[in-house]
């Protein structure tokens, strides 16, 4: 007899547990009303989530949107502000002047001409973020993507957010138990009942007794208490070459109430990691990622407690264990890891809350109807996550390889022997030819697209050769892009409001659904 | 500039202010907020939208006089001949709780203009009048507030795209501008509609529907305008 998969059970309260859920749920809505389909959560009473993730991607955008989660609610309890990419300081030089914008819009035009070359060839005193898009420009002038009349989830600019982690969870919470139908139970889980095929039966509770489910969703953080644990998944660390292995956090109070407030994170290289510095209305999240192989803590405190200044005096540092790696397989059986339960990296391109969301889509619009054809979705689950999860590692090492500052955790990073193989072939390809999508940039949703490796590698002043009479072909359609960028870059600036007033404008009046 | 201050018979007996319509008083306006009590005076001219306050994002209701920043198309030498907005009947008066107030400043105060108290510090017929207006305009603007809050949590509003092509060649894309969803409005369930018909909304649903039908009346309007402004030009 075919069993149908009706029920499923998501194991974990923190941001990747009711995202999934609501994904879940919100594809499956029909079902649910119809009685033959439920999710339900299972939380610990007694195990704090760990918030991590105060950055977003622009995905989270229509995740939230498909979810029936109204933009302003977002914004008035997750504490929530604009972001429009990353500003990466001092990684090349580490000179005071030494930065580089990574936005999150595409170049223009970007799907008809590949605009690099034309750049290199004539770069009119401008970075190359600058002259193909306007972003770089708004997030130095402290300008919101979008205006007050602009809808919901719509855009001026492309974007994302800024978020209280410890905030959002709840507030998806409640959407999912109130909108969605999502079952939330409160008890820690004590055994996992295993069938004899290896399968997960059901769930021995501690307060709630024995829950079954067709399809387990381990959502249980670090611990992986379901696909490491029950089922004996291992873990596969990347420490050969993501070095860093601990965060210290800070959250800092703004001067004064109406600061300005950054609609960027900022990345800042340190002599051995980085820190980021992120705008929430409220508060500023900073944090120091370094190696500690490269510098005690003591030095890394004193070196966070110098970058943010006086801010941080009377405060004090969370310390973090960062464990970069990811599970040996993502879903086996009948479970499957989202979020930390499948991995982690260090945070340095906010990739932790857009994996939780590409995977919960990917559960949820391949929901295997039966378990005899559940094996053929989690061999693609686990086909497309092996490749996502290398395909990250590669972005987050090529921040590092191009570097030219003297302190050895940063000369480590340049030395080959760290560098994946994949990555090495690009850069040694790149030399000759820009990126563009040729380069195996060939999966749909693609978590950094060729554009994000431009932005890098030429934010970083890697060098193409450009072969001589090769841009005549596209050079009119590449200056046509090149103005338009000019004249939009000028209309924006014109036309923005500031970040914090609009966010403080989202508080007052709201944003139309329309 | 503006300089709003409470109108008394003392201070302000002898003022005098111009009550007819003219560009040079402010009634060159292509857009004017309305309230619920005039819309079957305005569909019979002009088409009654919706559009966003820039400041706050949130929605307004007005009638289109006109397409271009500053253009009343149904403003000339004579004035307003149609139905004049309430809006731009005021002049320089507002309201200040149950009291009016006035700019001083505005171009209106002219002393070829009416009075508006007589010598005995009484009010003038024409003031009378103004003091009319607000009885209607004031409870006027919550009554339309809460209308439009009714079409927002009903999503029953839609974008509107107006593209205009004139025989002089130009071409106008207006953006920015609402009405009312048709087959939003189909899709309501039975007690919504019982609801918006007995709160007297679903007539003012109908009016906005139905002066849909006067874009294309003040296109011609503007298109007139724009061939005797060209045949002037060539001297025909």
């Amino acid at each position: 007899m075919m069993r149908s998969v009706q029920n499923i059970v998501i194991v974990g309260g923190g941001t990747a547990g009711w995202l999934t859920a609501g994904v879940i749920a919100a594809r499956h809505q029909g079902r649910i009303q119809q009685g033959t389909f439920s999710v339900t959560l299972i939380e610990s009473p007694n195990v704090p989530i760990i918030g991590v993730g105060e950055g977003t991607w622009p995905t989270l955008r229509t995740t939230l949107e498909k979810m029936g989660v109204s933009e302003t609610d977002l914004f008035r309890h997750c504490d929530a502000a604009f972001k429009q990419g990353a500003r990466f300081a001092r990684w090349t030089t580490g000179a005071e002047d030494d930065g580089y914008y990574h936005p999150l819009m595409l170049p223009q035009g970007f799907t008809q001409v590949n605009l690099v070359p034309h750049w290199l060839e004539d770069e009119r005193g401008r970075s190359f973020c600058d002259a193909v898009t306007p972003q770089g420009l708004l997030c130095d002038d402290g300008l919101a993507p979008k205006m007050i009349t602009t809808p919901e989830y719509q855009g001026v600019a492309n974007y994302a957010y800024h978020l209280d982690a410890g905030k959002f969870a709840p507030f998806i919470q409640k959407h999912c138990t109130s909108k969605l139908g999502v079952r939330h139970v409160l008890a820690d889980v004590q055994t996992v009942n295993k069938g004899d095929s290896g399968d997960i039966k059901s769930l021995t509770t501690e307060q709630a007794g024995e829950i079954a489910g067709d399809l387990f969703v381990d959502c249980t953080g670090f611990r992986s208490l379901l696909l490491g644990n029950a089922l004996g998944v291992g873990f596969k660390d990347c420490n050969d070459v993501l070095f860093c292995d601990t965060a210290m956090a800070m959250q800092v109070p703004y001067e004064t109430a109406d600061a300005p407030m950054a609609s960027h994170t900022i990345s800042t290289a340190q002599s051995a990691g980085w820190t980021w510095d992120i705008g929430l209305p409220t508060r500023r999240g900073i944090g120091y990622v370094y190696s500690s192989r490269h510098i005690s803590d003591e030095a890394a405190e004193a070196e966070l407690r110098r970058y943010i200044g006086p801010g941080a005096n009377g405060l004090n540092p969370r310390k973090i264990p960062i464990r970069s790696g990811h599970r040996e397989t993502f879903w086996k059986n009948n479970c499957v890891a989202v979020g930390l339960a499948a991995g982690f990296l260090e945070p340095l391109e906010s990739s932790a809350i857009v994996l939780v969301e590409l995977s919960a889509k990917l559960i949820a619009e391949q929901m295997p109807a039966n378990r005899e054809v559940m094996d053929i979705v989690a061999a693609r689950f686990n086909d497309v996550n092996h490749y996502r999860w290398g395909r990250i590692i590669d972005f987050l090492k090529l921040h590092y390889v191009l570097t030219k500052r003297p302190e050895k955790f940063w000369q480590d990073n340049t030395d080959p022997a760290g560098v994946p193989d994949r990555l090495k072939n690009l850069l040694h390809l790149w030399k000759y030819q820009p990126p563009w999508f040729f380069d195996e940039f060939d999966r749909i949703e693609e978590v950094f697209p060729a554009a994000s490796y431009q932005y890098v590698l030429y934010g970083m002043g890697f060098k193409t050769e450009v072969m001589a009479g090769d841009n005549s072909g596209t050079r009119s359609a590449a200056a046509g892009y090149l103005n338009e960028n000019l004249v939009m870059t000028r209309k924006l600036r014109g036309q923005l409001p500031k970040n914090r007033e609009l966010v403080k404008k989202i508080h007052e009046f709201g944003l139309q659904a329309i | 500039m503006t300089n709003v201050v409470l109108l008394n018979n003392e201070e302000h007996r002898a003022l005098r202010v111009q009550p007819g319509a003219a560009a040079r008083y402010g009634d060159n306006q292509r857009f004017v907020s309305v309230i619920a009590g005039e819309f079957a005076h305005l569909a019979v001219h002009y088409p009654i939208l919706l559009t966003k306050d820039q400041d706050t994002g949130g929605f307004f209701i007005g009638a289109m006089l006109g397409f271009d920043e500053g253009e009343n198309l149904f403003l000339d030498a004579r004035g307003m001949e149609t139905y004049r907005p309430l809006n731009l009947q005021r002049g320089p008066f507002f309201t200040a709780g149950n009291e009016i107030a006035i700019d001083l400043d505005n171009p209106r105060i002219d002393e070829a203009g009416r009075p508006l108290f007589n010598d005995a510090g009484e009010p003038t017929p024409y003031l009378q009048s103004i003091m009319a207006l607000f009885r209607d305009l004031w409870p006027g603007l919550e009554v339309t507030k809460v209308f439009v809050q009714t079409l927002v949590s009903l999503k029953l509003i839609e974008p509107i795209d107006i593209d205009l092509a004139f025989d002089d060649g130009s071409k106008r894309k207006l953006t920015g501008l609402y009405t009312i969803s048709q087959p939003a409005l189909r899709a309501l369930p039975e007690e919504s509609v019982l609801d918006l018909f007995r709160r007297d909304y679903l007539q003012l649903i109908y009016l906005m529907i139905t002066s849909l039908k006067q874009v294309p009346v003040l296109a011609r309007r503007k298109n007139n305008a724009l061939l005797k402004a060209s045949a002037a030009l060539q001297g025909v």
